[in-house]
């Protein structure tokens, strides 16, 4: 059940009697024959900037979607801020804020439109919804592109005004699954500064990521997946252990073989 | 020892230019695979190519037959008739591979610039893959049973086996010449767009002989055939079927003519096609929307529902898909009004003849109604956006009502509109409000089926339109079965308002509005009692990757 450092944490905070912003408790899902995700007690602390790591196919995303509400998990328990998602969906749903993967937005809207669309979804009243988007819009610059169909957006506008759209009715915790994928630098140094303002407020936010020198960087928790389970959790400096986080990684998921010994000798400008 | 290295690793095997023959062979090979990739993956595609096949099959027989059959008519009859068929499908191969862009993967020259290749050596690999396939195979048969139907001796058919093939030729340098100087503006999103809404013509034109039947306009079909003939026998098809019933000098002039065509039109395509390769895809470079203030949804009081009927408006009109669906309601339902118009004169007086007006107008209504059959199926992917705000029963039924308030902001007008063009069609322009009201009547019925049918047998709709079938693969069954509950279910609940209606009871349309009202709002209860509850994974439903 999780992991030593996730334990520890947990010990701490109960006795401060605070409950962390997210918990999961043997969350499990499985899709026919193959189990995606295997019992996972992920745990975040409130006001935490916190990095969900793994290789392809660790269970991430089904985790994320769990966790927000958008697929139904097979077993287990998910609180946001100690109220049970799948129980009471109403107050959970007005907290989070959700990017989901991929770049699925409301195509033919333009990224003004699409704002506002979530904003009154949400009932937040139009002129405050006009207001905020106005300021979303700016910081995030997409100014120009505001009145374009999302249809016509590369990716690193997409997640922006994904971002902007997950961001609007001030949510208390923010779920970002691969925000930084495809992204250029200039828009992911945008989206960086704006995630950690965010932060700096106390809100918390989980984001899942390969780019481990960005989740070294941003992140102050981290939580690692490998094969639809936990295998290490806790602060950054604790998982990191005095190596490179990408090294802690390679080290915990298991490194398979290279290819040196066979293979690919043809590969390469020098004859053999 | 440097010496004795280079040779052994200079100029790898692998990589010496392919000769002419090698590279059609290549392509030959290549479209076959595409072919044959047809047959595997999940049944319902299995079972669209199997159709496919089918239907070339019986296209290729019956228009073999039908041309060979020329033979037992009129001989100036028989070269006209010769002269439009080769001009039909000349046309076909002009505008069909447009539509299946995208769908074909040789037909795009982008998928293959990256190959080492000559153009000329592209060139001639696309031109033969052209040739290969279950269509362009129909095509040639139903064209060579005119040499059975039109050529005169031996020398003739020699003289049609020719002509037959410079047609076929023509026809694949044509169609490709086309594909590839628009494949710039059909790789982009409004290129895609405009084509996606192009394919309602097919919608239309499948309406047109019901309209000539019905409307009975069959007056002088030997002078209208000679007309049409007559302008035709000067295009290239024209030609081609002309010098196969001539057979002499001038035949040979003819078909001289069409080959130095081929040729040029060869040539030309060459020159589009190196052009094609290297220019830049277009579709980033998109205007923008303009700004609106909300329209209707600002007279509409702030909140959820405004927000679904002011998305739903922009999406009627944006997504192709949803053009589609409109397009194709308002012309089945003019078409079908005007063609039983044709028909009043037989009706005049009789009792119930109302009906003229009250049936097309319902089937209007029924068939806009049953494109929210599945409600959530063009949101698709989107839909999450839905489901991470709405958290109880209230919001979904909301969701569901802004849908409908859409859908009738749209109908209601039209569907009057609609009535009216068919009361004044058929004379009596009294009938159009008993129709005006039954058609609200009936959409509303409609709507509240298809919110049911909604969540029961939600399926994602594909972003590009198929022939076959309207679901991803692995889906038409659900798609089946959504859309013919929707039918069953309306069908029997129309029964009680449309029955008295049609016979002499026109002013029972009155209660054809409260009754869809109720109807509407009792299916959308019942809707977001079982959507709510299953919401996640009628989510998984409408996100499939087709």
């Amino acid at each position: 059940m999780g992991s030593p450092w996730g334990k520890i944490w947990q010990s701490e905070v109960m006795s401060e009697g605070i409950p962390d912003s997210v918990r999961t408790r043997g969350l499990f899902k499985r899709f026919g024959q193959q189990v995606a995700v295997a019992g996972v007690d992920l745990v975040v602390p409130r006001g935490s900037f916190a990095g969900l790591v793994g290789p392809n196919g660790a269970g991430k995303t089904t985790t994320l979607s769990m966790i927000t509400g958008l697929l139904r998990p097979d077993g287990g328990i998910t609180e946001i801020d100690g109220v049970n998602v799948w129980r009471d969906p109403v107050l959970v749903k007005s907290r989070i804020g959700v990017l989901p993967e991929g770049l699925r937005l409301f195509e033919r809207l333009s990224g003004r439109e699409l704002l506002s669309y979530n904003g009154q979804l949400r009932g937040i009243p139009r002129q405050e919804v006009e207001r905020r988007s106005e300021e979303l819009i700016k910081v995030m610059d997409l100014a120009e592109s505001a009145d374009k169909l999302v249809v016509d957006y590369s990716t690193g506008m997409r997640k922006k005004i994904g971002l902007a759209a997950a961001l609007l009715h001030n949510p208390v915790v923010l779920f970002l699954d691969e925000p930084f994928e495809g992204v250029d630098p200039v828009s992911a140094n945008t989206l960086v500064e704006v995630l950690q303002r965010y932060t700096a407020s106390g809100s918390t936010v989980v984001f899942s990521s390969h780019v481990m020198d960005l989740v070294e960087r941003l992140c102050d928790w981290v939580s690692v997946m490998n094969r639809g389970q936990i295998v290490a959790q806790g602060p950054l400096q604790e998982v990191r252990g005095g190596r490179s986080l990408n090294q802690a990684f390679l080290d915990l998921v298991g490194v398979r073989g290279g290819g040196e010994e066979e293979g690919l000798t043809w590969l390469g400008s020098t004859p053999a | 020892m440097a010496g004795v290295h280079s040779g052994v690793s200079a100029a790898p095997p692998a990589a010496a230019p392919l000769g002419l023959g090698r590279t059609v062979g290549l392509f030959v090979r290549l479209k076959l695979r595409l072919i044959a990739g047809n047959l595997r993956g999940e049944l319902t595609y299995r079972i669209g190519f199997l159709f496919t096949l089918l239907a070339a099959a019986a296209v290729a027989v019956i228009g073999f037959l039908a041309m060979s059959l020329l033979r037992l008519v009129p001989a100036g009859i028989a070269v006209d008739l010769g002269i439009v068929a080769f001009a039909l499908v000349f046309l076909g191969w002009a505008v069909l591979p447009l539509l299946a862009f995208g769908l074909d993967d040789t037909l795009d020259p982008a998928r293959l610039s990256l190959l080492p290749l000559r153009t000329r050596q592209l060139a001639a690999g696309l031109f033969v893959t052209s040739a290969i396939g279950p269509w362009p195979f129909a095509s040639l048969v139903v064209t060579s049973g005119a040499i059975i139907g039109l050529a005169a001796g031996a020398g003739g058919a020699l003289l049609g086996m020719l002509a037959v093939l410079l047609q076929f030729a023509l026809c694949l340098v044509v169609s490709r010449l086309i594909t590839t100087s628009l494949s710039r503006v059909l790789r982009t999103r409004r290129g895609r767009d405009l084509l996606a809404v192009a394919a309602i013509f097919v919608v239309v034109l499948a309406q047109l002989p019901n309209l000539v039947i019905n409307r009975g306009l069959s007056g002088d079909w030997a002078g209208m055939l000679a007309d049409t003939a007559a302008v035709l026998r000067w295009t290239p098809p024209g030609m081609a079927a002309h010098a196969m019933a001539d057979g002499g000098p001038a035949a040979l002039a003819e078909l001289a003519l069409l080959a130095v065509l081929a040729l040029l039109l060869g040539l030309l395509w060459i020159e589009v096609l190196r052009r094609a390769l290297v220019t830049a895809d277009a579709s980033t470079q998109a205007g923008g929307v303009r700004r609106s203030r909300g329209g209707v949804a600002r007279l509409l009081p702030d909140g959820q529902l405004a927000a679904v009927v002011t998305k739903e408006l922009k999406y009627a009109r944006r997504e192709p898909r949803g053009r589609v669906g409109w397009f194709a309601s308002v012309a089945v339902t003019a078409v079908l009004g005007f063609s039983l118009s044709g028909q009043s004169d037989e009706w005049a007086g009789v009792e119930g003849a109302a009906a003229l007006v009250v049936v097309p107008a319902g089937l209007g209504a029924l068939m806009i109604g049953l494109q929210s059959c599945n409600a959530f199926g063009i949101d698709g992917r989107s839909l999450w956006m839905n489901s991470v705000v709405y958290g109880s029963e209230r919001e979904l039924r909301t969701d569901l009502a802004g849908r409908h308030l859409a859908v009738s902001l749209i109908a209601c007008p039209l569907l009057a509109v609609l009535s009216i063009i068919a009361a004044l069609l058929a004379g009596n322009l009294l009938w159009s409000l008993p129709a005006t009201l039954t058609a609200w009547g009936v959409l509303g019925l409609a709507l509240g089926v298809g919110a049911v049918t909604s969540v029961i047998f939600p399926y994602t709709t594909p972003d590009r339109l198929n022939a076959f079938t309207g679901a991803v693969p692995g889906q038409g069954g659900v798609a089946f079965l959504g859309s013919f509950a929707a039918i069953i279910g309306t069908s029997v609940l129309v029964a009680p308002i449309v029955v008295p209606v049609l016979f002499s009871l026109p002013w029972l349309s009155v209660a054809a509005v409260p009754y869809g009202l109720v109807v509407a709002w009792g299916g959308r209860r019942l809707a977001a009692l079982i959507g709510f509850a299953r919401f996640p994974e009628l989510l998984a439903a409408v996100s499939r990757s087709a």
